[in-house]
């Protein structure tokens, strides 16, 4: 385990060789929520609440969203670059698990993005925005709880999406196609509250609302007992599911790497 | 000399005169306090890339630019091409100036870069033709009898067609270099132009180089590591370091100047080994004790004075004459061992 | 002028066929920008479903707006992406390339290097966009009209060509621009998506002095609907786009050839 959390650390550490990305993905973070927060600003135009929504609450929404974001941050052209520059065979022979390396190198990029990007961002909005504290600690942890069952989540659908470099010349359309309807129907761009009622009740289906704004509802306080039981469950579903399916087309990829003599 | 000088200006396609160019490097500073020191007091340093260099080049030669990296010959060659702004002296190249009259003049010339071709990766080579055919506004007469007497004589027909990323690096390298010829230049400009390619694609490519050159009287210019090039190709050498012209001369030149010079390599019986010649240089060879190098130059002693001495010896086992290579002799060059001083307007 | 179409219809020819060499990539990938880019203007569609206005514009009148900006930007991608990425030119030595051929250094960039699919991704948006909403925002079309919207569209493209003809021109001098890009094109093309009213003065005052944006699609989408919130500038801003772009456009090409003479090929 060790090993693994080493690549982490690693890549934490190989992020923050580039000093000047600080002050730029700060900006980029906080240029980000200032966007939406003059267009929600301007969208309630001193209105208190609309949908028993605050504007308070919708900003603190936005934050998170982009403290997800943020920690979501990945390589995702990984498997194409490591398939295109023939070294995936290589990569394989060593004693490591391939998928959990790239887990881990992901969560030290998310790690890296949230302490110096999110963070300051977090600081600096919190002068100029209405922002809700939250609503108690044991609602932290649980937030907490399931922003990393999210992520497990997410990781998984990019890597579905990656594997298919099997097959492609470039994943790069189907990654940014994947990300487009991640970050509409997680509501990273708008929150679900005020999306149409058969939106919603589609969304409820797929995985996306696990990956955003589950983590968003425990933060504020607007889930009790039952319900949150039910939303880890159907995180948890969600991780069995599509950790399969990757892993399917994982394999599949791999013979025909075979097959091809990579 | 004088007279001889005049008498060859009027030929002359290439006149280079105190060419002078500094580049000013960015020394980085390392550490986060020096990253920070780095945006508010930058610290330079002055490099004199090429250093008061002059020379001049006759219509239809062939010739060779040698130098380690960095010693100055690519910026020579692209202050020539037009590419670079030169800080000071005078270039004048088929009556241009080309940093003045870049567009006018670099209609004039063709350029081949070894490592960087410019035809594209995902197109046949006869698609990329097409677009420099456009570019370069050639008139397709001139265009039809360019590409069949290219693709025949670089012998390209089996892969015109095909997508160049599906092309060995000879046959690249081919393609990009008819595609640096169809607008039938006056000069060409070769840098590096076989590296990285098989030993037949070597030779491919200059004995089409050669052939062209005797036809079209094209004055061509290279830069490169490799001495087979040059000794295949070139007749008269240029060679520069650390921003100075060190040589300008015949190939032929280089190698009788140093041509006096001989090595003998002389293996003994037994040890020890007791050898008594007052003008030659004897040193060792690793790893075998009972081997000697004798080096010594002809006009001082003569092959067969040391070859009686070492005979007097009573203990030789072996012995062959080297002649000092082309490589060998440049390197001696370049690290001061020789130094070349001669009288003349070359040498 | 027959001489330069012919050149732009070659170079247009081999990019093309570079690009279906591919052709599910190139399908895929062009649909991707489209998406890309729609998916902001599918969340304001969707929130202004709640709340109907923002700063009194409708959802056709924003979609008015958006089209000025991805119209331009899909010309801007076809004239243009060389320049955008003209670091990148330096840096791998393609600009050493254009110096040694007997054309015009911007004429060649100018006309060599079209993204022709992210142009009919960011395009057809635009199109898509301007055709959703130009009959729905009570404008009364009339030649002179449809006259004032092709020229509110060069000069928009012409204001993004001069931003980065700048970035380009800096290039000479240091290698590394993408930072600066970055920070003052991608950036604030975040802000100008949506009307200029919404933000605060002093991202209003950079949007107008400092990275012209807002005469890209706010001040000529002003020129057309009229909405109340324009009373916070002076009206004539409506009118000036062209000049902004042609004079704009003018600086930083007299920038340009100042700077040519910094080149620096990257030597081996």
């Amino acid at each position: 385990m060790t090993r693994y959390l080493s690549f982490a650390v690693i890549k934490f550490r190989s992020k923050m060789a580039y000093r000047f990305d600080y002050v730029l993905g700060i900006l980029d973070t906080l240029l980000a929520f200032v966007v939406y927060w003059s267009i929600y600003k301007a969208l309630y135009a001193g209105a208190g609440e609309v949908d028993g929504v605050t504007f308070s609450m919708v900003t603190t929404s936005f934050l998170i969203s982009l403290g997800l974001s943020a920690a979501f941050h990945k390589n995702e052209m990984f498997l194409q670059d490591k398939i295109k520059q023939g070294t995936i065979a290589n990569e394989l022979l060593k004693q490591v698990n391939f998928k959990l390396r790239m887990l881990f190198e992901d969560m030290g990029e998310g790690a890296f993005h949230v302490v110096f990007n999110f963070l300051p961002t977090a600081v600096i909005a919190s002068f100029f925005a209405e922002l809700k504290a939250p609503s108690g600690a044991v609602n932290v942890l649980l937030c907490l709880v399931s922003v990393i069952l999210g992520y497990i989540v997410l990781w998984e659908i990019s890597f579905i999406v990656q594997s298919w470099s099997f097959t492609l010349f470039s994943v790069w359309g189907l990654i940014t196609i994947k990300n487009v309807l991640v970050n509409i129907l997680a509501g990273a761009y708008i929150p679900m509250w005020f999306m149409p009622d058969w939106l919603r009740n589609v969304i409820r289906w797929t995985p996306f609302d696990a990956i955003y704004f589950t983590p968003v509802q425990l933060y504020l306080g607007e889930l009790a007992g039952i319900e949150i039981a039910f939303h880890f469950a159907r995180q948890i579903c969600w991780i069995i599911v599509l950790g399969a399916v990757g892993e399917y087309f994982w394999r599949s990829g791999l013979k025909k790497l075979v097959v091809q003599g990579g | 000399m004088q007279t001889m000088q005049t008498m060859q200006t009027a030929k002359n396609i290439i006149e280079v005169n105190n060419l002078c160019k500094t580049f000013k490097i960015h020394k980085r500073a390392t550490g986060f306090k020096g990253a920070l020191k780095d945006i508010f007091h930058p610290t330079y340093e002055r490099k004199k890339a090429v250093d008061n260099v002059s020379f001049s080049i006759h219509e239809g030669e062939m010739v060779g630019f040698i130098g380690p990296n960095g010693a100055g010959k690519s910026t020579t060659v692209k202050m020539l091409s037009g590419i670079l702004y030169p800080d000071s002296g005078d270039i004048k190249v088929a009556g241009y100036i080309p940093y003045k009259q870049r567009k006018e003049y670099v209609a004039n010339i063709g350029v081949v870069f070894g490592q960087k071709y410019q035809i594209s990766w995902d197109l046949s080579p006869l698609d990329s033709f097409e677009v420099i055919r456009h570019i370069y506004r050639i008139p397709p007469k001139m265009y039809k009898e360019n590409l069949e007497r290219y693709t025949e004589l670089l012998d390209m027909g089996g892969f015109i067609h095909q997508p160049v990323r599906q092309l060995s690096l000879g046959q690249r390298m081919r393609a990009d270099i008819a595609a640096a010829l169809l607008h039938s230049p006056k000069i060409v400009f070769f840098d590096e132009p076989t590296i990285g390619i098989d030993v037949v694609g070597k030779d491919k490519i200059r004995k089409f180089i050669r052939t062209l050159n005797q036809t079209d009287n094209i004055t061509m210019i290279f830069t490169t590591h490799d001495m087979q090039d040059i000794e295949k190709t070139c007749e008269r050498l240029i060679i520069i370091d650390d921003g100075k012209k060190l040589y300008d001369g015949s190939l032929e030149t280089v190698k009788k100047g140093y041509g006096s010079s001989r090595i003998i390599e002389a293996e003994f019986e037994s040890l020890p080994v007791s050898l008594d010649l007052p003008h030659a240089v004897v040193s060792d060879v690793e790893n075998n004790a009972l081997k000697k190098l004798i080096a010594f130059s002809t006009d001082e002693v003569g092959v067969n004075e040391v070859m009686t001495a070492l005979m007097n010896t009573r203990n030789i086992k072996d012995v062959s004459i080297r002649e000092p290579e082309i490589d060998a002799i440049i390197r001696d060059i370049y690290e001061g061992k020789i130094v070349m001083n001669g009288g003349g307007c070359h040498i | 002028m027959r001489d330069i179409l012919s050149l732009f219809f070659a170079y247009a020819k081999s990019g093309l066929k570079s690009r279906f060499q591919y052709k599910l990539d190139a399908i895929v990938t062009t649909f991707a920008v489209f998406l890309r880019e729609a998916g902001g203007i599918i969340a304001m569609y969707l929130a202004l479903l709640k709340f109907d206005t923002i700063n009194d514009w409708n959802i056709d009148e924003l979609l008015f707006l958006f089209s000025l900006i991805f119209i331009t930007y899909g010309i801007f991608i076809v004239f243009f992406m060389a320049l955008r990425d003209f670091s990148d030119w330096i840096k791998h030595g393609d600009f050493d390339r254009v110096m040694l051929r007997p054309r015009g250094l911007l004429t060649q960039l100018v006309l060599c290097g079209a993204d022709w699919l992210a142009a009919l991704g960011h395009g057809t948006l635009g199109i898509v966009l301007f055709v959703i909403s130009a009959s729905r925002v009570g404008i009364q079309w009339n030649p002179a009209m449809a006259v004032y919207y092709i020229i509110a569209v060069i000069s928009g493209v012409l204001i993004q060509g001069a931003i980065f003809l700048f970035f380009s021109s800096i290039s000479f001098y240091v290698v590394e621009t993408g930072s600066l890009k970055e920070i003052f094109y991608w950036n604030m093309r975040k802000f100008a998506i949506y009307p200029l009213s919404i933000y605060n003065r002093v991202i209003q005052s950079v949007l107008i002095f400092v990275v012209p944006f807002a005469f890209v699609n706010y001040f000529p989408a002003q020129f057309f609907l009229r909405k109340a919130d324009m009373a916070a500038y002076p009206e004539w801003l409506m009118y000036i786009s062209p000049v902004v772009g042609v004079m704009l456009y003018l600086l930083a090409y007299s920038f340009w050839r100042f700077s040519l003479r910094f080149y620096k090929s990257t030597g081996n």
